[in-house]
């Protein structure tokens, strides 16, 4: 189904936070204050590399309206944390890593105050060599970042002859794909609002994917019962796993218990740039070979991650690259080594697409350079090699089975925008240098943190005394629709009102642990849990409903507004009045844990989604800028949850894709940003995105299955890159294997005939 | 250290001064700590980055009725006076302005986005030498109107980057006004076949600064030759210049095919710009010259089209 306003009918809603959304009346967390709130800011190392000889924070205390100044020392609990792997300083010791790494913090009255205080901290360090190319980092003769060596993480897989499968190969391809260092670019930037109870509680209103999280790392750092903390961390202004991890929460709770007193950080937009999480810049080299009939028989690639200084998710995303650079295809032997390594540069981490939108960038490519040498049609050749609906998942794990690979590759090929491609243009370019081509590429790209990676899942439903259903869940907002899919699931699942809702997330305070919002697997995980709830609840509220009315639960309905008559839909007992007859909170609760594959591969996947994309660009070559004038999506992901929802994250993850493949890149030198700001580091505006955006939601899921909307929340964002590469090279036959394409690769000399 | 919060937390002395003259004594009375500010759009981006410190004293422009407004500069109706203090925004959307020069509406249009263009005035734009539009009135042969302790005096805004060009850098005086040459309006002289462009490459499509700019002011005789032009180019850091060499390629000749490729590498060797890190000098300089060239071709095809009636490309 074309998805869009009209074929939605009434499914099309007005999200119920869009409205303070675009007026701007919505207030953030970050717009939080308090009367006697003080302003927390953080010393960071000038040096990419240095050792820390000394600090002393002294001349900054003894400035007047100053409240605290912070070390390492003043870290009550463990100096350290990190999602998988507690490695990344609160306050640097003894070392610095890169130009983000936290030295001192400071408490004053005023921003003025807290910045004269920074200036007066006097940290000696002592500059070490900067290791600043991953490829040189791991070598033996790098400088070391820690005694260990450079190598942060190692994964591979192989299976079948590699050297056989080469040696029968007509055609092989090898190239190798440079990605850019993409910035989240969230409009709010990381902040919070840290105020301590008098009851010895720390309230951290601060943005966050996992609040439950946030909790245990803060309690680690302050040495304070997970119990004595709460973490408020919706509504967000975007985050794309740009703020999973922690960012400012560690300064701002130690600052706030330091000085007894409220205290507020915010990152400029240029602390965001230095000390923020990027997408890790990958160098994927392929050697792919082909069969005459074009069947891929043989793979290899290697993949090197920027992994920046310390562990975040690194590891996880490099073994999501490891298992995406194989995809949806069969091939005959594959060989993959993937290597992530240390160095000074800025910080990688989780971010949309999780290693996805490299893997596949260079993937599509070896397909589409085979193509050409084979003088094959391109989507041919992918149907050549699709994985069927039972095959195995692309390492060999047992996945949930769909048609989704075969429907996406069936609904491109029949698009207009792909058929238009071997018809005569329409219209003549309006100027002799405007060139026009058109490209595609694939997407399989899994959901979830997969095998050996708790993934709890869960929500509670509950009939509150006012009569209004009350959904908690451990998730967040952060601007891709949560809350409006999760009304709609309540109103289409129950046959609730909008108005009978009330919608709770966001609080570790009252909200069960439902896990991450993160990884693609947010709605589908409400989805599972209104399932498991619907009989318990609506069984509750109609039981409760049959003993006040004294009617049989079976000529019941749950309706909006109330209890109605099961045959005329007659409104027969509020949710407020049935509140109070129950005389008792009638409630349920669910807890249960992503599904996982049945294999001992950790990070090996379950679910999957699968999309097409084609693509039609403009090159003007006077100038080798590339405008995308047109794109076509299909996306196999299993029933749509909230028809806006669901196109918002497949146009709002191609704009990302058209970043990273057109504009954006964090560029250092030497372990310095050089875009130290948006006026530098470009995101798309809406000229770049003036060009028509199609949907085909597939949602069609073999009978019986139990898993229900599959993941959408990064599918979109992995592969225009890769289409608008081909589609460049059929307006200008050049190749673009790395990203952002530079336009000086297309531009060519005016000639005239 | 106490006082030095006080005056931390005061400064700055925001100035409000309601005539030109007055603005330009209180420049000259506090001097070195004393700034000028309008839009204020590139200033808070300079102070932001550190390019610059934070003045102590700054004198708001925005108060001086005769800096601001666009109209007719003589009683004839030939020439135009823009106040220095004309939006972007006001310079992109006024009628009579536009009908007559195009170029300064193109370049008011592609330079920043909305909200800027609200605040920043094209005085700021022209003074910053690295904006679009000291590109475009170079070849409009523009005049700047400055004032300062001699009182007001007028003189080519060409004139004036050459002189920042080397390194004789700083404005003389308070500009108080812009004055594109009345001999080059389009509706002028529409009967000499007259045709502007104006291009402009960026790493992004839109809201950001010129990797190149070029501008194009051409007017065609009968036969189709070449009968006044004038090419100015600018873009990253480089201060805008007229190709004089370029110019004089084209005169007299009609824009074929060989005078096209000569224009091309006239361009590709005069033009004089500066590398970035994001982006080198080689692809500046081919930029520069498909964009003069391409320009050229489009007015020599236009000029055949239109026929005797000059029509602007921009």
């Amino acid at each position: 189904m074309l998805l869009n306003r009209d074929t939605s009918g009434r499914r099309w809603r007005i999200r119920p936070d869009g409205p303070g959304k675009v007026t701007g009346e919505l207030e953030y967390l970050t717009d939080l204050s308090l009367p006697n709130m003080l302003i927390g800011r953080v010393l960071r190392s000038p040096h990419p590399h240095a050792y820390i000889r000394s600090v002393d924070v002294s001349k900054a205390l003894a400035l007047p309206g100053v409240h605290a100044a912070l070390t390492a020392k003043d870290v009550p609990g463990l100096n350290r944390f990190g999602i998988a792997r507690p490695d990344y300083p609160v306050f640097c010791e003894d070392r610095v890593r890169f130009i983000g790494d936290a030295v001192a913090a400071v408490a004053a009255e005023s921003d003025e105050l807290a910045e004269l205080a920074l200036a007066a901290i006097e940290v000696d360090y002592e500059p070490l060599p900067v290791v600043d190319d991953p490829e040189r980092a791991i070598l033996g003769d790098s400088p070391l970042l820690y005694e260990e060596g450079n190598v942060f993480h190692r994964n591979g897989y192989k299976f079948g002859d590699i050297e056989a499968g080469f040696a029968a190969a007509a055609h092989i391809v090898e190239e190798t794909y440079s990605t850019p260092r993409q910035m989240h670019t969230y409009m709010e930037t990381e902040g919070g609002l840290f105020v301590p109870g008098e009851d010895g509680r720390l309230t951290a209103y601060s943005p966050t994917q996992h609040g439950f999280m946030d909790r245990m790392q803060l309690s680690r750092i302050l040495a304070k019962p997970e119990e004595d903390i709460r973490v408020v961390s919706s509504p967000i202004g975007g985050s794309f796993g740009g703020k999973d991890e922690l960012n400012v929460q560690p300064y701002g709770a130690l600052l706030a218990l330091a000085t007894g007193r409220p205290v507020k950080l915010h990152n400029s937009r240029w602390e965001s740039v230095r000390a923020g999480l990027k997408r890790h810049p990958m160098k994927i080299t392929m050697k792919t070979g082909v069969d005459a009939y074009g069947r891929l028989v043989a793979h290899r690639a290697y993949v090197i991650a920027d992994k920046g200084p310390y562990s975040t998710l690194g590891a996880e995303v490099l073994n999501f690259a490891t298992e995406h650079v194989v995809g949806p295809y069969r091939f005959k032997a594959v060989d993959v080594d993937t290597v992530s390594a240390f160095t000074n540069n800025g910080m990688s981490g989780e971010f949309r697409g999780f290693g996805g939108n490299q893997a596949i960038f260079a993937l599509e490519g070896q397909l589409d350079r085979l193509a050409a040498l084979l003088g094959m049609d391109p989507w041919e050749l992918r149907r050549r090699n699709l994985r069927r609906a039972e095959d195995p998942g692309p390492l060999g794990q047992p996945i949930s089975v769909t048609g989704g690979a075969g429907q996406v590759w069936a609904s491109l090929e029949g698009s207009a925008l792909w058929r238009r491609r071997s018809e005569p243009p329409a219209s003549a370019p309006s100027a002799p240098w405007l060139k026009r081509g058109i490209g595609a590429a694939y997407v399989m790209h899994a959901a979830g943190l997969g095998v050996g990676i708790p993934d709890p899942a869960g929500g509670r439903l509950q009939l509150r005394g006012d009569g209004k259903i009350e959904a908690f869940f451990g998730y967040e907002e952060f601007g891709q629709g949560l809350i409006a899919s999760l009304m709609q699931m309540l109103i289409e699942m129950f046959g609730f009102a909008e108005r009978d809702i009330v919608i709770t997330i966001g609080d570790t305070d009252v909200v069960p642990d439902s896990g991450s919002t993160t990884a693609s697997r947010a709605t589908s995980m409400m989805w599972q849990s209104l399932r498991r709830l619907r009989g318990p609840f609506a069984g509750k509220l109609l039981e409760a409903a049959s003993r006040a009315l004294a009617l049989p639960a079976e000529t019941l309905a749950i309706g909006e507004d109330g209890i109605r008559g099961a045959k005329d839909g007659r409104l027969l007992l509020s949710y407020a009045a049935l509140a109070g007859a129950a005389g008792q909170p009638i409630a349920a609760q669910t807890h249960f844990s992503y599904p996982t594959s049945p294999v001992d591969r950790v990070g090996a996947h379950y679910m999957y989604s699968y999309s097409a994309v084609a693509v039609e660009v403009e090159v003007n070559t006077l100038t080798g800028r590339v405008h995308v004038v047109d794109q076509y999506h299909a996306v196999a992901a299993g029933p749509v949850v909230n028809p806006q929802g669901y196109l918002g994250q497949i146009e709002g993850g191609s704009s990302m894709a058209l970043g990273f493949a057109l504009t954006e890149d964090a560029v250092m030198s030497g372990g310095h940003y050089l875009t130290k700001n948006l006026d530098t580091y470009l995101v798309p505006t809406i000229v770049e995105q003036n060009g028509a955006v199609t949907v085909d939601a597939i949602e069609e899921l073999p009978e019986g299955d139990e898993h229900g909307p599959r993941g959408l929340g990064e599918l979109g964002s992995v592969g225009l890159a890769p289409a608008i590469a081909e589609a460049v090279y059929q307006a200008t036959g050049k190749r673009a294997s790395k990203l952002p394409i530079d336009p000086a690769l297309l531009q060519e000399p005016i000639r005239f005939n | 250290m106490a006082h030095s919060h006080e005056a931390l937390l005061r400064s700055p002395y925001v100035w409000h001064p309601i005539c030109a003259r007055e603005a330009w004594h209180l420049k000259q009375e506090i001097d070195a700590g004393a700034v000028f500010v309008a839009g204020g759009t590139l200033l808070r981006t300079q102070w932001e980055a550190g390019l610059v410190t934070f003045p102590a004293h700054l004198i708001d422009l925005s108060g001086i009725a005769d800096m601001t407004g666009i109209g007719r500069s003589d009683e004839d109706g030939r020439g135009w006076r823009i106040g220095a203090l004309a939006t972007l925004a006001e310079c992109r959307s006024h009628p009579g302005l536009a009908a007559d020069f195009p170029l300064v509406k193109e370049a008011a249009r592609v330079i920043a986005a909305p909200a800027v263009r609200n605040l920043a005035t094209i005085g700021g734009n022209v003074l910053s030498r690295t904006g679009d539009m000291a590109t475009a009135l170079l070849a409009l042969d523009a005049e700047l109107l400055w004032l300062n302790d001699a009182g007001t005096h007028s003189e080519p805004l060409s004139a004036w980057l050459d002189r920042e060009r080397e390194g004789i850098s700083g404005a003389p005086g308070l500009l108080l006004a812009i004055l594109p040459s009345a001999f080059l309006g389009v509706s002028m002289i529409s009967k000499t076949r007259r045709f502007c462009a104006f291009h402009k490459a960026g790493r992004r499509e839109a809201f950001i600064p010129p990797v190149v700019n070029v501008a194009l002011n051409v007017a065609f005789d009968e036969g189709g030759a070449v009968a006044d032009i004038r090419i100015a180019a600018g873009g990253g850091t480089m201060i805008p210049a007229r190709l004089a060499a370029a110019e004089a390629l084209t005169l007299g000749r009609v824009p074929d095919a060989a005078l096209l490729a000569a224009l091309h590498a006239a361009v590709n060797e005069e033009y004089a710009p500066k590398p970035d890190p994001f982006v080198g000098e080689a692809y500046r300089r081919m930029t520069a010259a498909n964009l003069v060239a391409a320009a050229l071709w489009k007015a020599g095809s236009d000029a055949r089209a239109s026929g005797e009636e000059g029509e602007p490309c921009c």
